[in-house]
């Protein structure tokens, strides 16, 4: 049923676009994608003649533009659009196709292998490739980053967005902009020769280099995320809304804590899962700061440990040189990270996506 | 938030109680910045002043506050004070209360009866029952000072009489690190001193309503002020390490330019850090030309990839697309692609890019790889901007009888244009910086010698695919990428500089790309913003 009503559809905006569009701009546009499709097929099994179609595909295109402008340009930001979805789903296709390999080698235990360090990863004659030390890495360096980032990246929000008065705030807001633009890898420097250091000499650390130290350069990192984001977040709540309650006799606090929060709640909470998913998806400064020894720090929670290796970190430091079910098991790496991150990036678009609906249902 | 402030209609006589919270107000705050030097080294911990070493010095000041917040409060109590408590401090007040002195009973116990008994879970049950009861059941303006005061007092006292000083070592059992408490008591410091503070600032306000925002801003803007603390930190961190490196060899006339047609040479300023290659035999200063040259070139390629898709989406998007399903699809794949890990952008270029564009690392792979990163930000960006130009604007092009495609390019592309290059420029600070995809398909030699020569290298051939460019083909190094190399790299292969230090002056290089980026794109904003203003 659903599919015959989509198929009318289909064949209703077919027609419609057959009616509207002049003959000689239709042959243009199936000439360009037909250019398009072959040059795909043609890059997709390595083929040098993939110059052809693309030459074919400029020349129809110059002569589209020049004959039927706009036709050639409604074509063209068209596949453009087709062009971004589909590197996603490339990325997405690429992933899982070379992950394939380890996974019919290790099945489930490729996730929830735990034994002891040798027979992990690349034990047994590079036959045995397991995620699991990893996947608790990440989760550490994760949560270190949250505790340090949620709190603090929450802070600054209110404090940018409420607060602080104008002229400070066009000081403090470039500022952790500025703070998001600084490269990981400089974080990751400062956290070598600075953080790794301290933590050793002070601290009485196994290695230099262990999940505490990343995770807080990682929480570090992921801040302005949370601050910028939350930041929306609050100053969409309706200033009708905070003026009530400041008419109402309120302290700014008061209207802070009770009304502008809890309308935003929902926003604050899509920022706290992007930081996440930020501290998530960070690899430099990871890469550069751990030991790159992979193993359960006993107990699970022991963050000072002298193992540290992350799903990021494994894939920038052994990609370069890795091949066959060691390759594939790095790939496997990234489905992991791709999986989780979209997840929380999805859940935050649908968080902040029920928060525009309740503000505007309650204007 | 509003511009509405409140008058001071509570002028009684309250000199008394705000000295006193001045005073403890005073004293945490210079125990919190007191305690942060000591932390970061810049204040040995075994100076002495009036004869007390610092440590003893910042248990002290724990006490003076505790004694200040106790008078406060008692004060208040007995009504000598001219403040308006509530009749409690509150439910969140009494849980955080609650869970800190159930810590410090946990403490305590194994402290006085030995690591290893079982008894520290009754001690922190019953300590947290006691201070969450104490803060809740109480009149405000003792339910807020005098659990904090019992706890600043118990700490503070403790590192005055010499309970811990610096050479006391904590060891749990579940760490395997372990804290001297040379680091443990101004960790300790910091955290008594925001106590402190918020208690002593809602003491100054006179507890209440007013009280509580008191509080509430002074720890809020304590914490903002860290996190500028923490960005001043890391890039005064960069520029003191690597200035020195950067300037080695650097004189305003001590280079020479020899003027190409005329052949005269004139003085010029010299900069070998910046002009010079990185390995190679005859290079007295190793500089960083290579890397920047590649970075140049990685971010041309991004930008003229990602900005025609992008752009080209956004209008289509927003012009053409009905809303649907279709564009819905569309915006979860742009934000799953801007979500999307870096160093996974790397792993899909490594897997389908490089094995049939060069067979090996190369500066296209990379300069597509951050293009596609580069693609959701102008996306996104752009759309916005098109979106933001007035429904006026297209009304009155259609009025006219302009066709849609004209008003699109003639009204609609040129209003979105401020937008659109502002967002294109910030992305590019950002992937300016990017390492992690560039050390699985572009990056070269950790030392290269010589510069990318991008626009020689083009070359026909009979075969297809006709025209070549070996040097795009190449592997090369970028600013982000030679840091990470030279970090990995075992020794540094001149002895003018340590890898440390040659990695500082790249480090220092890349933050003035990314931060002059990063000012162009805010001054464009700022330009385009106040241009539109005066329209």
């Amino acid at each position: 049923m659903l599919q015959r009503l989509s198929l009318t559809g289909l064949s209703q905006r077919a027609r419609d676009y057959r009616s509207r569009t002049e003959d000689g701009a239709i042959a243009l546009h199936v000439l360009v994608a037909g250019w398009i499709a072959v040059g795909f097929a043609l890059f997709f099994v390595g083929s040098a003649w993939t110059i052809l179609p693309l030459v074919g595909f400029l020349t129809t295109t110059a002569y589209g533009w020049a004959r039927y402008q706009a036709e050639t340009a409604k074509g063209l930001t068209f596949l453009t659009t087709v062009a971004t979805v589909g590197v996603l789903a490339l990325i997405i296709a690429f992933l899982l196709l070379r992950t394939l390999p380890v996974f019919q080698q290790m099945g489930l235990d490729l996730f929830f292998r735990t034994e002891s360090p040798p027979r992990l990863w690349g034990g047994d004659g590079g036959t045995v490739w397991s995620l699991t030390p990893m996947m608790v890495g990440t989760a550490l360096t994760t949560v270190i980053a949250t505790i340090v980032a949620a709190p603090l990246g929450v802070a600054g929000a209110i404090f940018v967005s409420e607060l602080a008065p104008p002229r400070v705030r066009e000081l403090v807001k470039p500022g952790i902009e500025l703070m998001a633009g600084i490269p990981s890898i400089t974080y990751g420097f400062i956290g070598l020769t600075i953080v790794n250091q301290y933590l050793y000499a002070e601290f009485n650390t196994p290695t230099i280099g262990n999940y505490f130290g990343a995770g807080l350069m990682v929480g570090i990192m992921a801040l302005p995320t949370i601050v910028t984001v939350a930041e929306d977040a609050l100053s969409t709540v309706p200033e009708s809304m905070k003026s009530g309650s400041l008419a109402m006799g309120s302290t700014e606090w008061q209207t802070t804590k009770s009304v502008t929060i809890p309308a935003a709640l929902s926003g604050i909470s899509a920022a706290i899962l992007l930081g996440v998913g930020r501290a998530m998806g960070e690899t430099m400064a990871a890469t550069v700061m751990l030991s790159h020894t992979k193993g359960f720090p006993s107990p699970i929670f022991d963050v000072f440990a002298g193992y540290g290796e992350t799903l990021t970190t494994v894939i920038a430091f052994e990609g370069g040189n890795a091949s066959g079910l060691h390759m594939s098991a790095l790939f496997a790496g990234g489905v992991v990270l791709f999986v989780m991150v979209m997840f929380l990036s999805v859940s935050s678009q649908f968080v902040e996506w029920r928060m525009r609906q309740k503000l505007r249902g309650e204007r | 938030m509003s511009t509405v402030r409140d008058t001071a209609l509570h002028s009684g006589d309250s000199t008394t109680s705000e000295l006193i919270a001045n005073v403890v107000l005073a004293v945490s705050f210079a125990g919190f910045v007191v305690s942060w030097g000591v932390l970061f080294q810049w204040i040995d911990e075994a100076t002495t002043v009036a004869g007390a070493t610092v440590l003893i010095l910042l248990g002290v000041a724990l006490l003076v506050a505790a004694v200040g917040l106790v008078v406060v409060g008692v004060a208040s109590r007995l009504d000598r004070l001219d403040t308006t408590p509530s009749p409690t401090a509150g439910f969140t007040v009494g849980a955080v209360f609650g869970v800190l002195w159930s810590v410090l009973g946990a403490l305590l116990a194994t402290t006085l009866l030995g690591a290893g008994t079982v008894l520290w879970v009754p001690a922190a049950v019953a300590f947290g029952a006691a201070g969450s009861l104490a803060a809740t059941l109480t009149r405000e303006d003792i339910g807020s000072t005098i659990p904090v005061a019992v706890v600043l007092a118990l700490l503070g006292g403790a590192i005055v009489l010499g309970q811990i000083d610096a050479a006391w070592v904590w060891a749990p059992a579940w760490s395997s690190a372990s804290f001297p408490g040379s680091e443990l008591i101004p960790a300790v410091v910091i955290a008594g001193s925001l106590l402190a503070a918020w208690s002593g600032a809602k003491a100054k306000a006179g507890f209440g309503a007013q009280g509580r925002q008191a509080g509430a801003f002074a720890l809020i803007g304590t914490v903002v002020f860290g996190m500028l603390a923490v960005l001043g930190l890391l890039i005064g961190f960069i520029v003191v390490n690597g200035l020195e490196t950067m300037l080695t060899g650097a004189s305003l006339l001590g280079g020479q330019l020899t003027i190409p047609v005329v052949g005269v040479t004139i003085p010029w300023p010299a900069f070998p850090f910046a002009t010079n290659v990185t390995g190679g035999l005859f290079v007295e200063v190793p500089g960083v030309l290579p890397a920047t040259i590649g970075t140049l070139w990685l971010v041309f390629g991004a930008v003229v990839f990602a900005v025609p898709l992008g752009v080209g989406a956004a209008v289509f998007l927003t012009e053409y697309a009905e809303h649907g399903r279709f564009t819905q699809v569309v915006e979860v794949a742009t934000n799953g692609l801007w979500s999307t890990p870096s160093i996974v952008f790397g792993l899909f270029g490594l897997a389908f890019l490089v094995p049939r564009i060069s067979g090996g690392n190369s500066i296209l792979v990379g300069q597509l790889v951050l293009g596609f990163m580069l693609l959701p930000l102008v996306l996104i960006t752009s759309r916005e901007a098109v979106l933001a130009v007035p429904d006026e604007y297209r009304d009155a092009s259609a009025a006219l009888g302009v066709t849609k495609w004209q008003t699109i390019r003639s009204v609609v592309v040129p209003a979105a244009m401020p937008g659109t290059i502002t967002g294109v420029i910030l992305g590019v600070g950002r992937i300016a910086g990017e390492t992690a995809p560039l050390l699985l398909v572009f990056g070269g030699p950790p030392y290269p010698s010589n510069t990318p020569n991008v626009l020689g290298s083009f070359a026909l051939t009979p075969n297809p695919p006709f025209v070549t460019n070996e040097a795009l083909l190449s592997p090369a190094s970028a600013l982000p990428y030679q840091l990470y190399s030279t970090i990995t790299a075992g020794v540094f292969p001149k002895e003018i500089f340590t890898n440390q230090q040659f990695g500082w002056g790249t480090a220092l290089v890349l933050l003035l790309v990314v931060i002059g980026l990063y000012a162009v794109g805010v001054g464009s904003r700022l330009y385009f913003r106040r241009k539109l203003h005066h329209e």
